[in-house]
């Protein structure tokens, strides 16, 4: 009786301080969802279902997407491996790092590795692994595992954080979050500057031209693919979509669904390798199977639709009472899958025998599919998962597993009554009887604790008399005219459908439209002339007692910037540098309705310049704002540079206790310059 | 207008609720709908199929299939969790077999929860009931998200007369009932019990309306372990008027 999950979850339920960690998480979470879903430029449910069928495409033609996508990403420069299963995928990591000589791996977040146990197995070969990600930094340090998808310490409160800090690292105790992350930041920092390799996942692979999609806040996803000679992806292999209006598709969807955001702060594509003798000379991609084409090909297909936007954990009643930790194997076995979305994948790719009883622990409300971003019916899957569907045990054996015996005794003997109308009617008169034998005087009776409904809850008493007994005398005494008359024949509301009346943006211009996206992630924006554009910067470099800025090269900057500016003393870089703590670029477009930046990276427009310095300029032309995000799509398409970067304001983390700090891997401070369109007949 | 319809009563409410049976028959026939009630059906299977046990719960759902092939007319269902069960619950039982899969089909067509049936089919929202208190409505988990059932019941309960309705803060979340799971995971569903009944005291409410006797049975259940004084009612015994003060 008293399994391994079942002592979580008693755990779980008695831990005062997670049970308010949850509590806060769920609640912040939704209401951020929520708030943040009226700003879809489509009605939710349309769209869902638009990226249901992207990935219900994808999955269905698995193998040849995968195929499309590895020749593209080949042609690109990638090194793509293929692994089978989690000992392969390790095997060909450590190949890579022999071949590099590596000795310090700094990883961004990804799920893959921690399905694989890459963390492990590099540490038993003298490899030292550090997790850049916030969250993930301190669950490390902690000897712990993430307890969710997105928010890897959901779990903890600051003071806990705090006490990690001050034993694993040796500084002074604080409970504020800004302080912890600075603390973060400067250790982190060293590791980023000397990592040897750097680990991300991938968010999406789109198939049309091999790139790789990254959503990160902290940038952290940034550094470990900007900084480090070798960059090594891992990917499951599910994680595709056909195109890039796709990828728009599910960008609109992805941020809002797991973290109320419309656009993460960073959003990199990855196209290949650096392409100068500054960052990754090499990048891999692993793609990951693990069981996947399996599932693929079982009745649990479905849920290989997911894109870990994590809403399905939020959204869920006994997640809210468990947190990630609780959802363990028979053996006390670790999953990163948790959640509802967990209690199909972890039985799907690690074994019904080991992780079926997950899907066992759910009421089926439904709150799981009600917020899914691609419309996974999870709780048909999770009964699925109950009758042994999609398992890897022989059909003739039981499913697995089981419910407890006495449950499924008891529902043998009741099916078999209800299987029969005569059957049925005598079980109900005899429990008729025994009620009142039991409990002659109340209505309810009292079962003891371990029955399980008996714990907390009294049982109402069969009746004597059941309806269908009854049926006869209620239709005889029928007429109870009179009534009808009084019965107002009121019509129903006609259609409770939406309410989404989306009033259109009053002839509010682009450029404003931006600056208020902009402003409201906290960025900096400033409308300028071309004439004043330098002294603008130089007033900043003043405030913050500064003469170099590391730039972008001049033929991507207004004519002239550059040289102005070093004719006040600036001292203009262009390699990356530690110590610069300003940094100066262009923009090739921005995207009105998110606040969002287009950075190209290649060797004159490094990706570092806007990524290392603490404070962040850029010079954008108002004509180049764009729209939307599949505007913006579109004109990237015809670019043909190593990365691209899209930036929504300064760097920012929720790690810790939800609390938003600003400023973690990433700049702390972004301005927009923006320069007044051209007059029109100039252009 | 008179409309022949067969009467799906529920295992639950056939067993140890009666009376409710009683008020969704008074309603129908106030309204002038021509009820009939299929003596040969039991339950709609939903516990095993639950409990993952298809097999048994096959036999349940072939059941009633033919038990109502038998009759004709609108299949009127009082409960949210048991419409669903045979909406969506059979088309997934009889995935793989077409003969059966057809007739599931044919079934699922003609079924129709209670207050869906009120409110859609025969444009009633009034009934000219009233209520003098303070009413919260608890939407079920499978009404409102499997069927999509949310504003017919709301609609209804607005039409009260007398009645104010309170909102219920996290009206939504699940009450932890989940048939078999409330058992199973005992521990984990009654925290969910606590949290709803929290609510449920938040909210003021002098009497809670819900459309699925489940849930209700699973919240009265605790609220009269821990003695408190409020109930949760069907709306059917509302909207009879029939609200008898329970007797211990």
């Amino acid at each position: 009786m008293s399994s391994p999950f079942r002592l979580r979850i008693r755990q779980a339920l008695a831990d005062a301080n997670l049970q308010r960690a949850l509590d806060n998480n769920a609640a912040r979470r939704n209401a951020a969802r929520e708030q943040v879903f009226s700003s879809l430029p489509e009605e939710f449910e349309r769209m869902r279902q638009r990226a249901h069928q992207v990935r219900a495409e994808v999955i269905s033609n698995l193998e040849r997407y995968l195929a499309q996508f590895e020749t593209q990403a080949r042609r690109n420069g990638i090194q793509v491996h293929h692994a089978a299963c989690a000992e392969q995928a390790v095997e060909i990591f450590l190949n890579i790092a022999q071949a590099h000589h590596a000795r310090l791996i700094a990883k961004s977040k990804t799920m893959v590795s921690e399905e694989i146990g890459l963390n492990a197995a590099l540490e038993r070969h003298g490899l030292r692994v550090v997790e850049t990600d916030l969250g993930e930094f301190i669950v490390q340090l902690r000897g712990e595992h993430p307890a969710h998808l997105v928010t890897p310490a959901v779990h903890l409160r600051r003071e806990q954080v705090g006490e990690t800090f001050r034993e694993k690292l040796g500084v002074p105790y604080t409970d504020d979050v800004a302080e912890m992350t600075a603390v973060a930041r400067d250790t982190l920092r060293q590791v980023f500057l000397q990592a040897d390799i750097g680990v991300s996942g991938v968010n999406f692979g789109v198939a049309e031209n091999g790139w790789l999609c990254l959503l990160t806040n902290e940038g952290n996803g940034r550094m470990v693919t900007t900084l480090p000679r070798v960059h090594v992806a891992l990917m499951g292999i599910e994680r595709l979509v056909p195109t890039m209006a796709d990828l728009a598709l599910m960008l609109y969807l992805l941020p809002r669904s797991a973290t109320g955001q419309k656009i993460t702060v960073y959003l990199s594509l990855i196209c290949a390798p650096s392409g100068d003798d500054e960052g990754p000379q090499e990048r891999h991609l692993i793609l990951v199977d693990n069981g996947r084409l399996a599932m693929q090909r079982s009745a649990l297909r479905e849920a290989l639709f997911c894109i870990r936007c994590a809403a399905c954990l939020n959204a869920c009643p006994v997640f809210r009472e468990l947190g990630g930790h609780a959802y363990v194997g028979k053996e006390d076995e670790f999953t990163p899958y948790v959640g509802p979305i967990g209690a199909l994948v972890s039985p799907a790719l690690f074994g019904h025998a080991r992780f079926a009883h997950l899907a066992r622990a759910s009421s089926l409300c439904g709150a799981c599919a009600e917020v899914c971003p691609v419309g996974i019916d999870l709780p048909k899957l999770l009964l699925r998962v109950r009758a042994g569907l999609g398992s890897d045990t022989p059909s003739r054996r039981k499913p697995l597993p089981n419910p407890p015996t006495s449950i499924a005794i008891a529902l043998k003997v009741f099916s078999w009554l209800a299987s029969s109308a005569r059957r049925f009617q005598l079980a109900a008169l005899t429990a008729g009887l025994l009620g009142r034998l039991l409990s002659p005087h109340s209505k309810w009776m009292r079962l003891p604790a371990w029955t399980g409904w008996g714990m907390t809850r009294d049982v109402p008493r069969p009746a004597r008399r059941t309806f269908r007994r009854r049926w006869k005398s209620l239709t005889q005494e029928e007429e109870i005219a009179g009534f009808k008359e009084d019965v107002e024949h009121s019509r129903a509301i006609s259609e409770g459908g939406s309410t989404h009346s989306r009033s259109p943006d009053r002839a509010a211009s682009l450029m404003e439209r931006f600056a208020d996206e902009w402003r409201a992630l906290d960025g900096v924006f400033v409308f300028c002339r071309r004439e004043s554009l330098a002294a603008k910067i130089l007033e900043v470099l003043h405030e913050e007692h500064e003469t170099t800025v590391l730039a972008w090269q001049e033929a991507y900057l207004p004519d002239g910037l550059l040289r102005e500016l070093n004719a006040q003393g600036v001292h203009i870089i262009h390699r990356a540098d530690a110590h610069a703590r300003l940094g100066l670029t262009g923009a090739d477009w921005a995207i009105a309705e998110s606040g969002t930046l287009v950075l190209p990276g290649d060797a004159q427009r490094r990706l570092s310049v806007s990524l290392l310095p603490e404070i962040h300029l850029v010079v954008l032309e108002a004509k180049d704002i764009l729209p939307d995000l599949p505007a913006a799509f579109e004109r990237m398409r015809a670019l043909t540079v190593p990365g691209i970067v899209l930036v929504s304001g300064p760097s920012r983390t929720a790690d810790i206790e939800m609390t938003l700090t600003v400023g973690v891997h990433g700049p702390r401070k972004v301005i927009v310059f923006c320069l007044e369109p051209l007059e029109p007949g100039n252009e | 207008m008179s409309e022949t319809a067969q009467l799906f009563i529920t295992c639950i409410i056939d067993t140890f609720y009666p009376e409710i049976g009683k008020a969704v028959v008074r309603v129908l026939q106030r309204l002038g709908v021509h009820l009939e009630f299929p003596a040969e059906q039991t339950c709609c299977g939903q516990p095993a199929f639950n409990a993952g046990m298809r097999q048994e719960a096959r036999q349940i759902a072939m059941h009633t299939i033919r038990v109502f092939e038998r009759t004709r007319g609108k299949v009127i269902v009082p409960s949210g969790s048991c419409t669903a069960m045979l909406q969506h619950g059979y088309l997934e039982l009889f995935d793989a077999q077409p003969h059966w899969l057809e007739r599931a089909r044919a079934l699922a067509a003609r079924v129709v929860e209670f207050s869906q049936f009120l409110v859609d089919d025969l444009k009633v929202t009034d009934l000219g009931v009233s209520y003098a208190g303070k009413i919260a409505y608890h939407p079920s988990c499978h009404l409102l998200r499997s069927l999509g059932v949310d504003r017919q019941p709301r609609a209804l309960l607005a039409a009260v007369r007398g009645a104010q309705i309170v909102p219920l803060p996290e009206a939504s979340d699940c009450c932890g009932f989940g048939g078999v799971f409330s058992i199973e995971h005992a521990e984990l569903s009654s925290a969910m019990l606590e949290r709803k009944i929290s609510n449920l005291l938040q909210s003021k409410a002098s009497l809670v309306v819900t459309a699925d006797a489940g849930c209700m049975t699973h919240i009265n259940g605790a609220l009269r372990r821990q003695r408190h004084p409020l109930r949760v009612v069907h709306l059917a015994q509302l909207l009879a008027g029939e609200l008898v003060p329970e007797a211990d």
